[in-house]
C-alpha cells in the first residue's frame, strides 16, 4: 500500500476524510513527540517550570485523541470501509490510544522533572536518563515516520530496538538501587529517577506497538506476540 | 496554391488520364482508369506505411522518395522533431545544472504545493530533515517533520516568522525554518542548520553567568576589608582612596548583579501567563522608594489611566519600572519632571516613562539597548549607572511579548514606551484605580 493509493477512491469526500484523518494522527504524533522531548529536556536541565508546563499541556493530546476517535467512528458508520481502508482505520484507533498513553507518560516525566529540579542534582545531570530518553524519542519518531510512509522496514527496526531500551532500563534500575544502598537519604530522589526511567521504557513499548500496527496496516499481518518478539507486553498491560 | 500541391494534383490527374488513354487504345478505357487508380493508391499507401515506420524508428534518413509532397511533409516533420529534441536536451542540461546547484546549497529547500505537500527537495533538505525525495513526494511535509510549531507556521500565512525546531536526525541538532511564498500558491520551506550558532550562544551565556558568579566571592572579601578599614578609621591620607575604593567595589557588585540577572533572563523562556502583575501598584511603590531616598531629583508624576492587570512576572516588570525610572531621573535636572503612565485599550496596554531631560540624539537610539552602551562616554560612570539597565528592560519585555518604543528630542526630553499585547492583559480582572494621579 502506498500513500498515493489512498487517493483513488471513487468518492472524493471519502478520500479527503481518510487523508484528513491520517494528517490528524500525524499531528497528534508530532505533539506527543514535542511533549516527550520537552519532558526529557526538563529532567536534564532541571527546569521545573518546563516540567510543569509539559504536565499542563497534556490536555491537548487528550482532546486530539477524542476528536480523532470520533472521526474514526463516523467513518466506520457512514462509509463502512473495507480491506486496506478498514485496516487503516483500525490501526489509527489503536495508534491514538498508544499515543495518548505516551502523552500521559510524558506528563508524568514532566511532573517528576519538576520534583527532581528541587532536589540535589548529580554532576552528570542524569545522563543515563538523557540517553534512554533520546533512544526512546528516536524510536517514536521512526515509528511515526513509518506510519507516514507506510514503511514496513523501519517499523520492524523499531520493534527490534525495544529490546535495547529494556536493557538500558534494567541498567538504570540497577544503578539506582546501588545509589540507594550507598546513601539511604537519596532514596526519594532515586525513586523519582526510577519512575522516570520506567515511564521512558513504557514509551518505548508504546512506540513498538505503534510500529506493529503499521505492519498490520500495510501487510495485514499481525506480528504481535509472535516469535522473536518480546511477549512481556501482555503481562504488564 | 503551393507548387507541391499543384504538382500532386496535376500529376495524379495526368497519371489517371494516361491510364484511361491506354485503356481507350485497347477499347476498355474504364479498365485502364481503374488500373491507374489502383496503382496510384498502392503508391500512396506505400508512402504512408514507410512514413509510419520512419516515425516509429525515428530514422528519418531512411525515408527518401523523390521530392513530392511526401518528402516535404517528411522533411518538415523531421526538422520540427530535430528542433524539439535539441530544446529538450538543452532543457535537460539546464535542469541538471539547476539541480546540481540546489543540491550544492548548504541550506535545505523543500518545494511545497498549496496543501503543503512535498513537490521536490534538495540534498541538504534530505540530510538535515531526513526527507526521502522520492518516497515522500506528495506527502504533507508536516507529516514527516511533525513539530507543532512547524505545522502552525505552515498554516499561518506569516512569511516573515522563522522558528527553531529540534533536528529530526540528530539529538543535539537544531533547525531554523522559514516559509517563503512563490509562484501560484507554492511555498518554499527553507531549513538551516543552526546547531553551531545556538551552541556558541549558549557557551557565551554560560561563560558570562559563570564568570560573574566567580567574580562575586573575591569581591565580597575586598569590600569586606574596605568596610572594616573605613569603620576603624583609616590614616588621614587614606580616607579618600578608601572611600573611592568602596564606591567602585559597590559599583562592581552592581554590575555583577545585573550581569547575572541578564543571563538568567536570557536562559529563561517566556514569562508565564498564570501569574498577574499589578503595574499601577508597582509604579506607586517605585515612586515612594525614590521619594524617601535622600538627594535632589526631578519631580515624579504618576498617571494611572487604567486598572488593567498584566499577565507575567512581577519582579521582572518591577525591574523594568525601576530601571526606566532611574534612567529618566539620572538624565533629568532636579527642576524637571518624570512621568510614569499606565494606560490600556483594546490593542493592549502601554507603560510609558517620559522625562524632560537632555534627550538622546536620533543616531544613538537604536543602540541604547546594547550592553554597556553609553551615549556620553566622557560623562559615563560618575552617575552610578551600570550600562545594563536598558538591556535588561529589553529582555524582560521580549519575555512578555512586548515591544519597547523610544522617542526623543535632544534638549526636550525622551519617552520610553513599553507596549504589551492584548493577550498579556488579564481581561477578567480590572483594578479600579483609573484616574488616580499623584
Amino acid at each position: 500500500m502506498q500513500a498515493s493509493n489512498l487517493t483513488d477512491h471513487i468518492s472524493r469526500r471519502f478520500n479527503k476524510d481518510i487523508e484528513d484523518l491520517r494528517n490528524n494522527v500525524l499531528t497528534m504524533g508530532g505533539l506527543v513527540e514535542a511533549q516527550l522531548s520537552r519532558a526529557i529536556a526538563a529532567i536534564v536541565s532541571g527546569d521545573s517550570e518546563l516540567g510543569i508546563q509539559v504536565a499542563n499541556d497534556d490536555y491537548k493530546v487528550n482532546s486530539l485523541e477524542v476528536s480523532i476517535d470520533e472521526e474514526c467512528s463516523r467513518i466506520l458508520a457512514t462509509r463502512s470501509p473495507a480491506a486496506s481502508d478498514l485496516r487503516l482505520i483500525v490501526a489509527i484507533i489503536k495508534t491514538i490510544t498508544d499515543l495518548e498513553r505516551i502523552g500521559d507518560e510524558a506528563e508524568k516525566i514532566g511532573f517528576l522533572a519538576s520534583q527532581l529540579a528541587a532536589m540535589d542534582r548529580p554532576s552528570d545531570s542524569y545522563r543515563e536518563l538523557k540517553y534512554l530518553g533520546n533512544h526512546v524519542s528516536e524510536m517514536l519518531r521512526t515509528a511515526m515516520n513509518a506510519f507516514a510512509r507506510f514503511d514496513v522496514d523501519s517499523a520492524l527496526s523499531v520493534v527490534k530496538e525495544d529490546e535495547a531500551v529494556d536493557d538500558e532500563y534494567d541498567a538504570i534500575t540497577r544503578q539506582c538501587i546501588t545509589f540507594m544502598m550507598e546513601d539511604p537519604r537519596s532514596i526519594r530522589r532515586f525513586m523519582n529517577v526510577t519512575w522516570a526511567a520506567r515511564s521512558l521504557e513504557r514509551i518505548g513499548d508504546h512506540a513498538k506497538n505503534i510500529s506493529e500496527y503499521v505492519i498490520y496496516m500495510v501487510q495485514g499481518r499481525d506480528v504481535r506476540h509472535t516469535e522473536g518478539f518480546d511477549d512481556r507486553e501482555s503481562k504488564t498491560d | 496554391m503551393p507548387k507541391s500541391w499543384r504538382n500532386l494534383i496535376l500529376g495524379t490527374v495526368a497519371f489517371l488520364g494516361t491510364g484511361a488513354l491506354i485503356g481507350w487504345i485497347y477499347g476498355r478505357p474504364e479498365i485502364g482508369l481503374l488500373v491507374a487508380a489502383l496503382a496510384a493508391l498502392a503508391w500512396q499507401i506505400r508512402q504512408l506505411l514507410s512514413f509510419h515506420r520512419a516515425l516509429g524508428t525515428r530514422n528519418f534518413d531512411a525515408f527518401r522518395f523523390g521530392d513530392g509532397i511526401w518528402q516535404q511533409v517528411f522533411s518538415r516533420f523531421s526538422r520540427a522533431n530535430e528542433r524539439a529534441s535539441k530544446y529538450k536536451e538543452r532543457h535537460r542540461v539546464l535542469l541538471r545544472e539547476i539541480r546540481k546547484s540546489t543540491d550544492a546549497m548548504p541550506d535545505g529547500a523543500v518545494i511545497l504545493n498549496g496543501s503543503n505537500q512535498i513537490v521536490m527537495c534538495n540534498r541538504a533538505a534530505k540530510q538535515l530533515a531526513g526527507l526521502k525525495p522520492r518516497k515522500d513526494r506528495g506527502q504533507r511535509v508536516d507529516n514527516i517533520l511533525r513539530h507543532p510549531e512547524l505545522t502552525e507556521l505552515l498554516q499561518s500565512d506569516d512569511f516573515k516568522a522563522s522558528i527553531e525546531i529540534e533536528s529530526p536526525v540528530s539529538p543535539i541538532g537544531w533547525l531554523n525554518c522559514r516559509v517563503v511564498p512563490y509562484g501560484a500558491n507554492q511555498k518554499l520551506l527553507l531549513l538551516r542548520d543552526v546547531t553551531e550558532r545556538l551552541r556558541l550562544n549558549k557557551m557565551r551565556r554560560d561563560f558570562v553567568a559563570n564568570a560573574s558568579h566567580e567574580l562575586r566571592s573575591p569581591l565580597t572579601v575586598i569590600s569586606g576589608y574596605l568596610d572594616s578599614i573605613a569603620d576603624d578609621g583609616a590614616p588621614e591620607e587614606w580616607v579618600f582612596p578608601v572611600s573611592q575604593m568602596q564606591a567602585q567595589a559597590r559599583r562592581m557588585n552592581a554590575i555583577i548583579a545585573e550581569l547575572l540577572e541578564l543571563s538568567r533572563l536570557e536562559s529563561a523562556g517566556l514569562a508565564s501567563l498564570d501569574n498577574t502583575v499589578d503595574v499601577a501598584g508597582l509604579m506607586f511603590a517605585a515612586k515612594k522608594a525614590y521619594q524617601s531616598s535622600s538627594g535632589e531629583h526631578a519631580d515624579i508624576q504618576l498617571e494611572i489611566e487604567s486598572g488593567a492587570v498584566l499577565r507575567g512576572n512581577s519582579s521582572q516588570i518591577e525591574s523594568v519600572i525601576t530601571n526606566l525610572l532611574s534612567n529618566a531621573l539620572r538624565h533629568t535636572p532636579a527642576d524637571g519632571t518624570v512621568t510614569l503612565r499606565w494606560e490600556s485599550n483594546k490593542k493592549g496596554a502601554d507603560l510609558t516613562v517620559t522625562d524632560t531631560g537632555e534627550g538622546i540624539s536620533a543616531e544613538n537610539i537604536p543602540r541604547l539597548t546594547e550592553r554597556f552602551f553609553r551615549v556620553d562616554r566622557g560623562r559615563a560612570r560618575e552617575d552610578g549607572g551600570v550600562g545594563l539597565g536598558l538591556a535588561i528592560v529589553k529582555h524582560v519585555l521580549s519575555r512578555h511579548n512586548a515591544e519597547l518604543h523610544i522617542k526623543s528630542t535632544p534638549g526636550q526630553g525622551s519617552q520610553f514606551r513599553c507596549h504589551f499585547p492584548a493577550a498579556r492583559i488579564d481581561a477578567s480582572r480590572d483594578l479600579d484605580v483609573a484616574g488616580a494621579t499623584g
